[in-house]
């Protein structure tokens, strides 16, 4: 009887790649309020969340809760339609929770998750323009924003990045290839775009890209991003602005069209 | 007044070292006092395209480590008696550089009365680069008209006014020129190549001369005689004018456009 010849092919394939993740980081143990709260974001962006995996951090609670009560909250995550996969990385009692619960833990994903938000956070104002003019009389500082703008007016070359935080961004040279803009508010280019223009990095859609010359490598809006590897004809050269309507990144010539 | 001139570029291969002895000489045969330093620890080239390989006893990191004086390693031009190359070590890295060093030799310069200390880079935006520019008063940034050279020089630019000295104490900015080297009127004729508009285009600075390509350049690196001093080549007269210009002289621009062909070479091909 002639036997199968063995098989060299394993049998699974195991492949490593990096996933978009939900991080939920939860900061009290009302499971009411969390039911609420997930059932409206549910509600609002259902393709989004539905079934969407979730990583549970549990760092930010004021103590560590006991397995039962972690199980608990799992049950309120499921029912509200997403699906818990695994803990977020902690403490040693953190690690032992996740083995009590046969659930992964996630030690790259939240350093990984907090270096990132770091970075932005600490985005360095790298050739900041020389603080704006000073003005006769100086308007109250507000608690939200800060100045009306951050004027710069050398050229943003590439490597280097500006960031205006919490306010626009006015640049009055060009903002060369490799180069990237940012500000919490709109962006305003008085010259040839280049680089990467990114508004409302804080989340505000109703920021706008302006630029006067247009040959933009990606332009973003709250998160909402485009990149161009080929400049639409239309566009290249000309007075362009960017905004958003909804989920969609819209870009149009600026002034007459001819 | 001396005046620390830094060629650089970030990109390698673009024609630093041959702009910094053609500029060096250009400058001394003006009549100026002048220095040219090797900046490119372990690669050290600039001693070759000069001529005077030979004669590098002392080199940079010796004065840097006070191991000799600034006398004993400059080496004297055969052709300029006031012109002087401080050669870069071969045994060394840039990590023999030191910010401190570096200002002690070019004040000690500065207190010998050069007109003119001209900084040859090496190649990259590591600290061999960045010790190279950070004293400067004046940047040449040689770029070839290819995109991969422009974007290089955009980065140097923006690196020239932010990590230097004046731009660190609030000085008056380092003043910035484009030498363009490398040029072929032909290919940018015929597209293969970026003209002088698009690079002046893309990075928004004024341009202080053109190199067109030329076999002259190659020869007279091997021959160790700086390609200025060859009166046959057009590199030669174009290295000329640029240091005119740097001079402050007014010269037009030369060898933008592709020679026209005689009927004798159209007739028997080039």
């Amino acid at each position: 009887m002639a036997r199968p010849l063995p098989s060299f092919e394993p049998v699974g394939e195991l492949k490593f790649g990096q996933v978009g993740i939900a991080n939920l980081r939860l900061k009290s143990l009302d499971e009411a309020a969390l039911a609420q709260e997930l059932r409206n974001k549910l509600e609002t962006a259902p393709q989004l969340f539905r079934r969407a995996p979730v990583v549970l951090d549990l760092s930010h609670l004021p103590q560590l809760p006991d397995e039962a009560t972690v199980r608990s909250v799992l049950a309120v995550i499921r029912s509200s339609g997403m699906l818990p996969v695994g803990l977020a990385y902690g403490t040693s009692e953190n690690e032992a929770l996740a083995v009590a619960l046969d659930l992964p833990l996630f030690a790259k994903f939240r350093a990984a998750y907090e270096s990132a938000a770091g970075a932005i956070e600490a985005a360095p104002p790298a050739a900041a323009a020389p603080e704006p003019p000073a003005r006769a009389t100086p308007p109250p500082p507000s608690a939200q924003r800060g100045p009306a703008s951050l004027l710069q007016t050398l050229p943003v070359r590439s490597g280097q990045q500006v960031y205006a935080r919490g306010t626009d961004l006015v640049i009055t040279a060009m903002v060369g290839n490799g180069a990237e803009v940012i500000a919490d508010g709109s962006v305003h280019v008085y010259a040839a775009l280049r680089g990467k223009a990114i508004a409302g990095a804080q989340g505000d859609a109703s920021a706008r890209i302006y630029c006067q010359d247009f040959q933009a490598e990606l332009v973003s809006i709250a998160g909402h991003y485009r990149v161009f590897e080929d400049i639409p004809a239309d566009l290249r050269g000309k007075p362009v602005q960017v905004w958003l309507e909804g989920e969609k990144l819209l870009l149009a010539r600026l002034g007459p069209q001819q | 007044m001396t005046e620390f001139i830094v060629v650089t570029s970030g990109k390698g291969g673009v024609g630093k070292t041959t702009s910094s002895a053609s500029i060096a000489v250009g400058l001394a045969r003006h009549g100026k006092k002048v220095a040219v330093i090797d900046f490119d620890v372990g690669l050290r080239n600039l001693d070759l395209i000069m001529g005077c390989e030979r004669r590098v006893v002392y080199d940079f990191v010796n004065v840097i480590h006070q191991e000799c004086t600034l006398k004993q390693a400059l080496i004297k031009d055969k052709r300029y008696e006031n012109l002087h190359v401080l050669a870069a070590s071969q045994t060394r890295d840039k990590d023999a550089l030191t910010k401190e060093g570096v200002e002690r030799v070019l004040n000690e310069l500065r207190d010998e009365g050069f007109d003119y200390v001209v900084c040859d880079s090496p190649a990259g935006i590591e600290k061999g680069a960045f010790l190279a520019m950070y004293f400067a008063d004046r940047a040449i940034v040689v770029v070839n008209p290819e995109v991969s050279s422009v974007r290089d020089s955009d980065r140097i630019l923006g690196l020239l006014s932010s990590k230097t000295r004046r731009a660190e104490t609030g000085a008056a900015p380092v003043v910035q020129h484009l030498l363009l080297t490398r040029y072929n009127p032909t290919r940018v004729a015929a597209g293969d190549m970026m003209s002088i508009d698009d690079v002046k285009e893309i990075l928004g600075i004024e341009v202080l001369g053109v190199v067109p390509e030329s076999e002259g350049v190659l020869a007279a690196s091997n021959a160790g005689i700086p390609v200025i001093l060859d009166e046959n080549s057009n590199a030669g007269h174009a290295y000329d004018d640029a240091v005119a210009r740097l001079l402050g002289q007014d010269r037009p621009m030369r060898f933008l456009e592709a020679p026209k062909k005689g009927i004798l070479s159209r007739l028997f091909g080039s």
